[in-house]
């Protein structure tokens, strides 16, 4: 398969046109980390973005970086960090999970848009992309949205190319919000609890006024064991609560003891402070326990999202049901599902249980066989689905970009 | 009306008894008004300049009525202008002289209040601050606080991605809806998201938020709600330079602090609101600022001190902190009130909603300056200075010819010079009729036709909401042709591996 290394928009242009032409279908690449998600698809080349790599510009004053689609989100990550700026949707870094070498592009990381634990406080990916330029299925260059905080001059394109998986466009160059990295963290931990207690702590810490900008909930004790970060939790035989708070010293100082408090009911808290903390919420928000060289690395993993409130049930019952291991994250709403492996990952039962709860199931990781039969994205209701059918039209009507990636079709 | 609407369908009002008896057959009693003297209050939005009372209004009150009435107008090739509570400061819910007013007023009930997973459910008649106060007893409130929110109606909310004093530290109506149901003009009820964090498959209900009634009628609204902060003080600094406040600002910023509120009024306005509600601000500075910093009290008390700093060191004329909430209110007071303070000093005003990076402050107010003397018209400029969202008040006597074309020529110079230095057109009011003209200066024909194959995706006849928005519009049909050039996947100059 030929492998097109762009160098511009224009390049992009060039190439999107040309494969109009001989209805060719393109697979969009920045570095290739996200490749196993998705429908196996139906393309004939690859469009390598590799090389639009470039930090167009950084104002921390003004709160916004641009920089080209291609761009290593590691590069950007430690430039803002440079800067005590950081992601407020703390970006899940996918290479442990997908067992990739490389944690991928910014491109990638927005039509990826998986966001990390502060979802439930600072919002997704798409609540921080404010400007892009694409290229669309007709092959012309596009700019939606603009480089400011507060724009609503238009139709707001950047939310549908946020997790659209480069189905809609190719990004060439993106704008993102930056925001202050705390000054602190810490993070209380119960320990013990079972799914539904444990639903119901983070339920109550998110409904308190304290700000907590974590809630996990890991119920196996033998999945911090390996799990670097969480080892350190030190919990033989105990699940684990976890609820981070952020902010200026005093701040956090103030709401742990506060919440610690407040969550007596649920047992004694103890805290995690700074570092520790930190490590621990980026083995939850990168799924460290079910990397792919761990002892887990063979399951299929399903990424479920559903109401907060139900997803200790949720949870409970899927792992009961299917001998799996699973992970809560944003205090229920967001769970990683590791199960047995079997030739359809289960995906009948997860999304029986799933749309009983009203939530919606992924199919992050599975091999290649398993992701042909299976719908990795979930299945929609008839209306909506058309209607995202036409939506997907609308950019890239002779599908030329990632064909097949999230919706099973004839390969052609 | 210097604006053009679409020429009106002489066929359609032709037909207009007819439709009106079909639309009683759908939505009996008083929910059809065909009466120009009971139209009357539907004749315009908040942006009262323009004014056309439409062919019929509908208030319908279930989706049923609301499917039922779209899909009429589908088969029938009628126009509809949704509207909420008509509190549009862009003229979005305009009416059209051959066009159904599909009025969302009766959708008045919060259907679910669901404390532990943090939503509620409210149908879109219901005002923002209804859904504040209906979950205040637990703590919660909804974030986005546009300055109409006695008034204006969540659906309305929606259209517009509304905005408010918060959104700096709390985002905007996009940031804070979880869901909707939706019908769009076939007449098919679509329901996306719901009480999860996220949507599956695109992400529509970020698409539906802010596209201003272009793509279907929103019937119902899940939001997020928060827990109210524990406290909020408030400080109130002048400067005797405009450049020294915006320097203030950027540093404050700069600092790592989001305050909950950053505001920022010029002389003119400070003026005006002073004379209106006494609020005790200073009368000898060039620039207010109000900073509102919320959380818990220890936090708050610590960052006030450091805003503090902060103001000192850009050389603050005056710095006086809230110490108690009847203060903190007080300072707010004069702001809140500030567009119908400047009503009592000019007949007639033009407020206009440009965001500029933070950093232009100075160039932009300059610029405006400038503007004012070459038209003749006073400005008085307030600004939501923590994210650039810039609001001046063009004061004209729409009684004097042609004065109201030059305020709308020094409004749309306004915009202009947002888009130059480096911002848009608009940050919370929404493009409607108001803008509309404006919009090539932002985008080129390339990006407002994307924009447009979207709008075919959901209305491809364009009949929900036609003439706002899009100075242009171009049939579907032309749009989704895709231009072939060349003949092969053959790339000359690209490097290949």
């Amino acid at each position: 398969m030929d492998t097109l290394k762009v160098r511009d928009a224009a390049d992009v242009e060039q190439v999107v046109r040309a494969a109009i032409a001989s209805e060719q279908a393109l697979e969009i690449i920045g570095h290739g980390s996200k490749r196993q998600v998705g429908q196996p698809m139906a393309t004939n080349a690859l469009l390598d973005l590799s090389a639009l790599n470039a930090v167009t510009s950084y104002e921390p004053n003004e709160l916004i970086i641009t920089v080209q689609a291609g761009a290593p989100m590691a590069d950007v990550l430690s430039l803002i960090d440079s800067r005590n700026q950081q992601f407020a949707f703390e970006p899940v870094n996918t290479a442990a999970l997908l067992g990739t070498p490389d944690i991928g592009t910014i491109g990638g990381m927005i039509g990826a848009g998986l966001a990390g634990p502060r979802r439930i406080k600072a919002g997704g990916v798409r609540d921080h992309l404010l400007g892009a330029h694409a290229v669309s299925g007709f092959g012309d260059s596009f700019k939606a949205g603009g480089k400011v905080v507060k724009n609503v001059t238009g139709y707001d394109l950047c939310k549908l190319l946020t997790g659209s998986w480069g189905t809609l466009a190719v990004m060439t160059e993106v704008t993102l919000k930056v925001m202050p990295r705390p000054e602190s963290e810490c993070t209380l931990l119960l320990r013990g609890l079972d799914d539904l207690a444990a639903n119901r702590a983070m339920t109550a810490a998110l409904g308190s006024p304290f700000d907590v900008s974590g809630a996990a909930h890991v119920p196996n004790p033998a999945l911090c064991a390996s799990a670097d970060g969480l080892a350190s939790l030190e919990s033989p035989q105990q699940t684990v609560t976890l609820l981070r708070l952020e902010g200026f010293a005093a701040s956090v100082a103030h709401r742990a003891a506060a919440l610690g408090q407040a969550l007596a009911p649920f047992g004694t808290a103890d805290v995690v402070d700074d570092a520790a903390s930190a490590a621990v919420w980026a083995s939850i928000r990168d799924v460290k326990p079910f990397a792919a060289n761990g002892a887990l690395g063979a399951r299929p993993v399903w990424r479920i999202v559903c109401p907060p409130a139900s997803g200790g049930a949720l949870g409970q019952q899927l792992s009961r049901e299917t001998g799996g291991e699973v992970i809560y994250d944003w205090g229920g709403g967001l769970i990683w599902a590791a199960l047995p492996p079997q030739p359809d990952a289960r995906a009948t039962l997860v999304r029986q249980r799933v749309d009983a709860a009203g939530g919606h199931a992924t199919l992050l990781r599975a091999p290649e066989d398993v992701r042909r039969n299976v719908d990795v994205f979930h299945p929609q209701q008839a209306g909506l689905a058309a209607l995202g059918e036409r939506v997907r039209l609308s950019f890239d009507p002779k599908h030329i970009l990632n064909r097949g990636r999230i919706r099973r079709v004839a390969s052609t | 009306m210097t604006i053009m609407m679409p020429a009106s369908d002489q066929e359609v009002l032709a037909r207009r008894e007819a439709i009106v008896a079909a639309l009683r057959a759908i939505v009996p009693g008083e929910g059809v008004i065909d009466s120009p003297a009971e139209m009357l209050p539907y004749e315009s939005d908040a942006l009262m300049a323009y004014r056309q009372p439409p062919m019929v209004v509908v208030l319908p009150d279930t989706t049923e009525q609301v499917s039922k009435v779209l899909k009429y107008c589908f088969d029938e090739g009628i126009k509809v202008v949704p509207r909420g509570s008509g509190t549009s400061l862009s003229g979005g819910a305009l009416p059209l002289a051959d066009g159904v007013l599909l009025g969302l007023g009766k959708f008045k009930r919060i259907r679910e209040i669901d404390f532990d997973n943090r939503a509620v459910v409210v149908e879109p008649g219901v005002t923002n601050l209804a859904i504040s106060q209906a979950v205040a007893h637990r703590g919660f409130y909804y974030a986005p606080d546009p300055s109409s929110q006695i008034a204006c109606s969540i659906g309305g909310n929606v259209a517009e991605n509304s905005g408010g004093v918060h959104c700096l530290k709390y985002g905007m109506t996009t940031n804070n809806v979880l869901g909707c149901e939706i019908v769009l003009i076939s007449g098919e009820v679509i329901r996306i998201g719901g009480k999860s964090p996220e949507t599956d498959g695109y992400d529509l209900m970020g698409i539906i938020t802010g596209s201003e009634g272009l793509l279907g009628v929103v019937t119902e609204v899940t939001v997020r709600i928060l827990q109210k902060p524990e406290t909020a003080r408030a400080l109130m600094v002048g400067f005797a330079q405009v450049e020294a406040a915006g320097q203030c600002v950027a540093d404050i910023i700069g600092a790592g602090i989001i305050p909950g509120g950053m505001e920022m009024m010029d002389k003119p306005a400070i003026h005006a609101a002073e004379a209106f509600v006494h609020a005790g601000y200073p009368l000898d500075v060039e620039a207010l600022l109000i900073i509102e910093l919320d959380g818990p009290g220890v936090e708050v008390d610590e960052l006030i001190k450091r805003v503090e700093a902060i103001a000192l060191r850009c050389g603050s004329t005056i710095c006086q902190i809230s110490k108690s909430e009847q203060e903190r209110n007080l300072f707010w007071a004069g702001r809140k009130a500030a567009f119908p303070a400047v009503g009592r000093i000019s007949p007639d005003y033009l407020c206009m909603d440009g965001t500029i990076p933070r950093g232009a402050l100075p160039r932009a107010l300059a610029r405006i300056r400038d503007l004012s003397e070459k038209y003749g018209l006073g400005v008085a400029n307030v600004f939501h200075a923590g994210d650039g969202n810039l609001h001046p008040l063009i004061l004209y006597d729409a009684n004097k010819p042609g004065e109201m074309d030059k305020a709308e020529a020094f409004g749309a110079d306004i915009l202009r010079c947002c888009v130059e230095f480096g911002g848009v057109l608009t940050g919370e009011h929404g493009v409607g009729v108001e803008k509309r003209d404006l919009m090539p200066d932002m985008f080129s024909e390339i990006d407002l036709n994307q924009q447009q194959r979207l709008k075919c995706a959901f209305d491809a006849q364009g009949l929900l909401n036609p003439g706002k928005v899009f100075p242009t519009l171009h049939r579907c049909a032309e749009l989704g042709r895709v231009h072939v050039h060349g003949g092969r996947l053959a790339f000359p100059d690209i490097p290949r591996f």
